[in-house]
């Protein structure tokens, strides 16, 4: 085959992988929202299953594809750890145990009875308590359960590992984002340089 | 290009594609404010107690904060909130020393189960429809108040009926409040496995109107008539861990276990020797064993009024030696005469008896003759033997289900309002005593009970009670340990629905009620009322441990109660509580012989109690630790009787008696006397959630309406019964389902 006529086959091979995969996109597509509609009907399932509850899901999973958190509230980190509030204050437990609580709505309205009351993010917090529902909050970060991590964070304060070595520097991050990426390479990579346990079952178990 | 290269782009365009396409798929349900700030992750220990039998063992709870599906305001949402996890035997607690049986382990899906009442309903549809609507709890508190405030007004008798399983504590106090309020009220205490006839055994013979505790652990030789003392009799947990240490517990020294029954129970699949004694026969049983004992000389024959109720003891019981009753017993005369020696040189020796041998029309007999030998065996009050914890004797009211009933179907006026809680006697009551006829004649009946069980779905009102771990609760078991024991504990968790707690409900009613009512019950909530009764127990018993009577009552909760150091068991046997003597009586059973060949044995589950747990799937999953069948009920018989009926493993026949019939599938069972059928109790609800609902049958169903001669308890075990096969069923058993090709049946 001659090269010319090789590039044009290639353009034309491109071309049509890209219509079969549009094509498949929009079947695809069309039976995910399907499923992800009978699945909300469904609500709660009567058996539990380990099983993804769509096609769509386990691509997810598979691929490490996570969306991008969208939180209710602006919420700035910048503005409140400027003003001299400190990671544990909200976060309460994070030194004590596995999990940081992300604080409830009750918790933010301690302050913001009074402060900044005319914002209007402020102003949504109040809503949200006036109508007694707590901020449905958006994971940031966290693991797959199918990586099997159990993840303490106790342990790593102890050590003295400062917050923004996982989180990113969040006296420049308004609402939090993904900074950092945890992957296992990251945590091994930290865990050798501090001659910390890198034993599979350190962390999966 | 490469087939691969394109199936590669291809794959990696269409997923991108559709995932871009599609939204976030987190559920969309809305949460609610928490109620508590809890830290994520950290679970801490609360102590409880385990309402489930009456044993009243201590639980710690472990709590942690977790996400539950509720609804509030009528609006489905998401809630963070403490939930109970695990249960664990508390162990400071005397009675259960850290340890807890499986349903004790499964109380913990009674405040999960998706059937739970969630909150206040009244009935729309006709009586037993099971057509509720919602309401709110103002007005079933004000409807139940509205009613008893016309009863108060109105001054008639018998108006009020109280049925309740058997009460402790504050809650006793609450309800025999109400009873002695409203004239001549009719309150029944009622439960399938009841111990009226024991204590009133232990009464007569002992002066201590309460169930024994066993003290296993120092004993040598230990002789039990029916009693499943490992499995579901008195208190197993504290009995298992008794049994445990006499057997392990000294080295060389293991003690002897002689268990006489009609049905190899899981206490008798432990024992030494298992000895099939006919039916009713246990007490004349004793007797003979006591004979020889005093005929050889080998224990001083002064025995105190356990003896003396016994005709013919002072002679020597003449007419029970071994050789005269051993056709009567079916047990050998030279069986009868050693273990009667080896029990005499055996010290400290006991003798038992429970289950089956007291619930034949002469189980109160049985049960006397079996605490004669006791006495005489010497270790009545002592290490060893049988012991009195200082628990309140409780007085029964004498009124029984029966009498209940039978008042109201003869024509005599019917109460107007009954209130109900924690029973169920539409499933644990014979259906020949006509129970549902005369409910049907109540016109209000309020149940407070947390699931729709047979007796609830009848109700007007339904006023369900918070989960045992949500509530405050308070307890004083009568056996188990002979230490003065006072459990107590605060709610485990917040409440998951829309639930409150019964004693709370009821104060409301009597402060709405008025009058003399609401000055008998003063306390505004039920955890006052415990925290006053122990502020009591402080004042009474002089407690040196604390240094004021508000860090008593804040150890107290920590710890889950209050006990003694020292065991405070009565030393001794005090004066008889009657002068009658004890007749030997025959037992009699229903249904004549020649028609209906076998004796009927229902027994508790080792599963689900007297039925009250068949809602649990934990315990529904689990296997029956003898038989192995899941799911579901069988009918026990024996080998040879099976092959002369030609039956086989798996077989559904149907079990007829007098007053009804069930079907069930055949377990050949070679631990079984030939002409006695035993089924388990517990299955067969027609109403009791998606797990119990319809699955197998209910034994209680059939029996005929014989009582225990002396305490008018249901004589359980005093039926007779015939077989038909009707064809192939279905068991379920661990690892296997037999059907009628399964090879397991094929050499049968």
């Amino acid at each position: 085959m001659s090269r010319p006529a090789s590039r044009l086959n290639r353009y034309f091979c491109v071309a049509i992988a890209i219509g079969v995969a549009a094509l498949g996109s929009a079947i695809l597509e069309s039976s995910l929202s399907a499923q992800a509609k009978s699945a909300a009907e469904e609500e709660s399932s009567e058996v539990f299953t380990p099983a993804h509850p769509t096609v769509y899901d386990a691509i997810r999973e598979f691929f490490g594809i996570r969306s991008k958190p969208v939180q209710p509230i602006a919420y700035t980190h910048k503005v409140h750890l400027a003003n001299g509030m400190q990671c544990v204050q909200c976060h309460v437990g994070v030194d004590q145990g596995p999990d940081a609580r992300i604080p409830s709505v009750n918790f933010c309205m301690t302050c913001h009875q009074v402060i900044a009351t005319d914002k209007p993010e402020i102003k949504k917090l109040a809503s949200y308590k006036g109508r007694g529902e707590d901020v449905p909050w958006q994971r940031v970060y966290g693991f797959q359960p199918s990586a099997h991590v159990k993840f303490n964070h106790a342990p790593h304060i102890r050590a003295g590992v400062d917050c923004s070595v996982c989180h990113g520097d969040m006296r420049q991050q308004t609402v939090a984002e993904r900074k950092v990426d945890h992957t296992m390479g990251f945590c091994i990579d930290c865990h050798q340089q501090k001659n910390a346990s890198i034993d599979c079952v350190t962390c999966h178990f | 290009m490469e087939r691969r290269d394109f199936l590669k782009i291809s794959a990696v365009a269409g997923a991108t594609a559709a995932l871009e396409g599609c939204g976030n798929p987190d559920h969309q349900l809305i949460r609610f404010v928490p109620e508590e700030d809890l830290i994520p992750g950290l679970a801490t220990w609360k102590p409880s107690i385990c309402t489930l039998c009456p044993a009243g063992c201590g639980l710690l709870v472990r709590v942690m904060q977790g996400e539950a599906e509720v609804i509030r305001n009528g609006q489905r949402g998401l809630l963070k909130m403490g939930l109970a996890k695990k249960l664990e035997g508390n162990p400071a607690h005397p009675i259960n020393q850290g340890k807890l049986c499986p349903r004790g382990q499964a109380g913990l899906q009674v405040t999960y189960h998706p059937d739970r009442i969630k909150g206040p309903l009244a009935r729309v549809g006709p009586r037993g429809s099971g057509q509720f609507r919602e309401m709110t709890w103002d007005d079933a508190i004000r409807q139940v108040a509205s009613q008893l405030s016309e009863l108060q007004a109105s001054n008639q008798e018998s108006a009020l009926a109280l049925i309740t399983s058997p009460l402790r504590g504050q809650k006793k106090a609450i309800f025999a409040a109400f009873a002695a309020h409203f004239k001549k009220s009719l309150s029944v205490e009622t439960a399938l496995l009841d111990d009226t006839t024991i204590r009133a055994a232990n009464a007569a013979s002992f002066g201590h109107a309460l169930p024994p505790t066993l003290s296993l652990a120092q004993s040598n030789y230990v002789i039990s008539f029916g009693a499943d003392f490992l499995g579901t009799w008195n208190s197993p947990v504290a009995q298992a861990i008794g049994f445990g240490r006499m057997r392990q517990g000294r080295p060389g020294q293991r003690a002897k276990f002689v268990q006489f029954e009609q049905r190899i129970s899981q206490t008798g699949a432990s024992a030494d020797e298992w000895i099939f004694v006919r039916p009713g026969a246990e007490g004349t049983l004793a007797l003979s064993l006591a004979h020889v004992i005093m005929a050889e000389k080998l224990r001083p024959a002064a025995t105190g009024p356990a003896g003396q109720l016994i005709e013919g003891w002072a002679q020597g019981l003449p007419d029970h030696a071994p050789e005269k009753i051993a056709e009567q017993t079916g047990v050998k005369a030279e069986t009868i005469a050693r273990i009667a020696r080896e029990a005499a040189a055996l010290d400290p020796a006991m003798a038992i008896v429970g289950d089956a041998a007291i619930a034949q029309t002469n189980g109160l007999f049985n049960a006397l003759a079996v605490n004669a030998l006791s006495a005489l065996l010497g270790s009545v009050g002592k290490p060893g033997g049988i012991l009195f914890s200082p628990a309140p004797a409780a007085k029964p009211s004498g009124l029984t289900l029966e009498i209940l009933a039978s008042q109201i179907n003869s024509g005599g006026a019917a109460p107007t309002v009954l209130l109900l809680y924690g029973a169920n006697p539409l499933f644990s009551a014979p259906a020949a005593w006509g129970l549902r006829a005369a409910l049907d004649k109540i016109p209000f009946i309020a149940s407070f009970n947390s699931f729709l069980d047979e007796t609830t779905t009848l109700a007007d009102l339904i006023l369900p009670d918070h989960s045992p771990l949500e509530s405050w609760l308070d307890d004083e078991p009568p056996a188990g340990s002979a230490r003065a024991i006072r459990s107590v504990a605060a709610p485990a968790m917040h409440a998951l629905h829309n639930t409150r707690s019964t004693p709370d409900v009821l104060l409301d009613v009597a402060h709405q009620v008025g009058g003399n009512l609401a000055k008998t019950l003063p306390g505004k909530t039920y955890d006052e009322m415990i925290q006053a009764s122990f502020a009591a127990l402080y004042k009474e018993k002089g407690i040196k441990t604390a240094k004021d009577v508000d860090e008593f009552w804040t150890k107290t909760q920590e710890q889950g109660g209050w006990w003694s150091a020292e065991s405070e068991a009565a030393v001794g046997s005090a004066t008889a509580m009657s002068n009658a003597a004890a007749k030997q009586t025959a037992p009699r059973f229903d249904g004549d012989a020649s028609e209906y060949p076998f004796h009927f044995l229902p027994f508790a589950s080792q599963l689900f109690y007297d039925g009250s747990l068949a809602h649990l799937p934990w315990m529904q999953e689990a296997p029956d630790p003898l038989s192995t069948v899941m799911w579901g009920t069988w009918i026990e018989v024996n080998p040879r009787a099976a092959q002369k009926l030609s039956i086989r493993q798996g077989d559904l026949v149907e079990v007829a008696s007098p007053h009804g019939k069930l079907e069930a599938s055949v377990l050949i069972n070679p631990g079984i006397a030939p002409d006695v059928l035993a089924m388990p109790v517990g299955q067969g609800h027609q109403n009791f959630t998606r797990y119990a609902a319809g699955r197998g049958a209910n034994p209680i169903s059939i029996l005929s309406p014989l009582t225990v001669e002396g305490t008018n308890s249901l004589a359980w075990a005093a039926t007779r019964v015939k077989l038909s096969v009707l064809g192939r069923g279905k068991l379920v058993l661990f690892g296997a389902s037999l059907t009628e090709s399964s090879p397991e049946l094929q050499h049968r």
